[in-house]
């Protein structure tokens, strides 16, 4: 079991990480894109990053998740590493994410055997970690039982800088673009529809 | 070939379901043809259309059971009381044992609750023929031009000789073109854009316009392995299989997550770039709040002062359609488009399919392991997310799924097995 203060330093550690996904939320915000951001670390170091960009590519794919995978992806082929390799790469990656992976994310995380996630708020709406599909609980009753069939599980936490990621959102879709000319009217709010 | 609607709503256990009790018998098959058509006349189940009369069943040993619905029971049950002169002198007469059981009350609205009917006594199913934007059926010429781009989507996921794969097509149906196309790039990541507009008419010399016809694999197409692969090549069908050992030469890129419909979109999304390449104009025109001021004004109920905490769909902000000039209007996204594919989406791609915005999704074989559009789950019914499509299943022939294959369509076969 693990002790009190190693606990305290996990989530300490946690908390670091996800300061560098606010950073690319934030980032991502001064890009006029919803400011969600991410890290994947391996072995305690970050190894890439990335923040939402759907607006520029206007491809609404572009979570940052999507955007830090493919730059691993990308990284780890260059120097020439086999599928198998890569496998095991994911099989030892932490992402935090400042937002709970939405369901196209934690469809994408399950596939490539990600070994844990951490993420700041919870998304109500679409997301793929427990508010409205669990994909990361690996339990499968289907039918194709061969190994290479079987889906993966990883394990999440949320709520990690939950305020910072909240306050992010709020700001942008409360007041809209901070950079984009400001009509005088009063602040409205994406419509939960 | 039928066009079959998959709605949001799961299959209702036959519990759920509201039944109706029957008078029934087992009957010797020999008197079958005479007994129904003396109990059409003395007792036509009017309001049971769906319901069929007789019921086989296999018993063990193969021989085949009977059982016939006398009539309507009233609801509590007893054998003597409700039943009419006639009927009783025809139980009498052939030493029927009549006893009460339960038919479902209504036809079934989708296949699934068809299904689930026939648990409890056969029914008939008539998928929906009515017309509104395809949910409620549609036009012989609409059902050819589906068909054909159904086909078209075929023909490219066993393009490459030995590996059968998905693929999608993205269409405009309004001007009948293709805006996107692609093939599963697992294992072979290349950066290429395929996009073309092709019309109607040209779908069937079509087959060498996007960069997913050049082989895809290497070392598969000479290989010997190549039949004994069966579908673990289909993305969406194994999402989980790509690290299994490979005949692939160590160099050849590869991205797990680039299944058909992910490439398609992409490759959408990239053709808009070219077409628009302003985004300032459109932030000058239509910006994000414009856009949210809009629909609050349609809700004024909505205008509170509330934390915006459960939308966070990472959605581009310029959502609507401008006009640039004078007759391209620049689409947001996928509004409007349909897409084809030959497998059911899995939950990454079918959600991808939501946040691009897309109308219509079109598929022609189920997705058992992990499709997310009723199989394993049901995306098009989740109240929570900001867009619905609509869900179709296209039911093509065996030929037409074997279209392009010269060997090995066994695989096919088993996939279409369900089918029958
Ligand atoms: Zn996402
Ligand atoms: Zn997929």
């Amino acid at each position: 079991m693990a002790s009190a203060s190693q606990v305290e330093e996990d989530l300490a550690t946690a908390v670091a990480f996800m300061q560098l996904a606010i950073q690319q939320a934030k980032i991502a915000m001064d890009s006029l894109e919803v400011p969600v951001g991410c890290v994947i670390v391996e072995d305690g170091k970050v190894i890439a990053s990335g923040r939402n960009r759907t607006t520029e590519t206007r491809n609404a794919t572009r979570h940052a998740e999507m955007e830090a995978i493919d730059v691993l992806l990308e990284q780890w082929q260059r120097t020439g590493i086999s599928v198998a390799q890569v496998a095991e790469k994911f099989s030892n990656c932490i992402l935090y994410v400042t937002c709970e992976p939405c369901i196209m994310c934690a469809a994408a995380l399950s596939i490539l055997g990600i070994k844990k996630v951490y993420y700041g708020c919870a998304n109500d709406k679409f997301g793929g970690c427990g508010s409205i599909l669990s994909l990361h609980s690996g339990s499968s009753e289907h039918q194709f039982s061969d190994e290479g069939s079987q889906r993966k599980g990883f394990t999440c936490t949320g709520g990690i800088l939950a305020s910072e990621a909240i306050s992010l959102l709020r700001s942008f879709y409360e007041q809209g673009n901070p950079n984009a000319p400001k009509p005088h009217r009063q602040p409205v709010h994406q419509p939960g529809n | 070939m039928g066009i079959v609607y998959i709605p949001p709503n799961p299959p209702i256990p036959p519990s759920q379901q509201p039944t109706v009790s029957v008078y029934a018998s087992v009957i010797e098959p020999k008197i079958a043809n005479t007994l129904v058509r003396r109990l059409n006349q003395i007792a036509p189940l009017e309001n049971l259309r769906h319901v069929k009369r007789v019921r086989k069943q296999c018993l063990d040993g193969g021989k085949m059971q009977l059982t016939v619905i006398l009539c309507l029971a009233c609801e509590n049950g007893s054998l003597s009381g409700s039943m009419p002169k006639d009927i009783v002198e025809l139980i009498n007469s052939y030493q029927l044992s009549a006893f009460v059981t339960k038919v479902c009350k209504y036809a079934a609205l989708s296949k699934e609750e068809w299904e689930e009917q026939c648990k409890l006594w056969p029914t008939s199913y008539h998928p929906p023929t009515y017309n509104i934007e395809g949910i409620t059926g549609f036009s012989e010429e609409e059902s050819q031009l589906i068909f054909s781009f159904m086909k078209l989507a075929i023909r490219l996921a066993t393009s490459t000789n030995d590996q059968v794969v998905n693929a999608a097509v993205i269409v405009d149906p309004s001007s009948k073109q293709i805006i996107a196309s692609a093939c599963d790039q697992i294992h072979s990541w290349n950066t290429t854009v395929s996009k073309t507009s092709l019309e109607p008419g040209q779908l069937e010399q079509s087959a060498v316009f996007t960069s997913c016809l050049t082989p895809v694999v290497g070392a598969m197409l000479n290989g010997s392995a190549g039949r004994s692969k069966q579908l673990t090549d289909v993305s969406c069908l194994h999402p989980w299989h790509w690290p299994q050992p490979q005949l692939l030469a160590s160099s050849s890129f590869f991205h797990p997550l680039r299944h058909a419909a992910m490439v398609a979109i992409e490759s959408s999304a990239a053709g808009d770039r070219l077409l628009f390449p302003s985004n300032q104009d459109i932030r000058n025109q239509c910006s994000h709040e414009d856009d949210m001021q809009s629909v609050y004004s349609n809700s004024p109920a909505k205008r509170q002062k509330t934390v915006p905490l459960e939308v966070v769909d990472s959605e581009p902000v310029d959502n609507c359609s401008i006009i640039v000039g004078p007759e391209q209007v620049r689409p947001y996204l996928c509004t409007g488009y349909d897409i084809y594919l030959v497998w059911e989406p899995c939950a990454m791609c079918a959600m991808a399919l939501v946040h691009q915005r897309i109308r219509r999704i079109f598929y022609a074989l189920p997705n058992p392991n992990a499709g997310a559009l009723g199989s394993v789950h049901r995306l098009q019914g989740e109240k929570s997310l900001n867009h619905h499509y609509a869900v179709f299943r296209i039911l093509l022939p065996e030929e037409e799924l074997m279209f392009g294959r010269r060997e090995g369509n066994v695989y096919w076969y088993n996939c279409c097995e369900n089918d029958k």
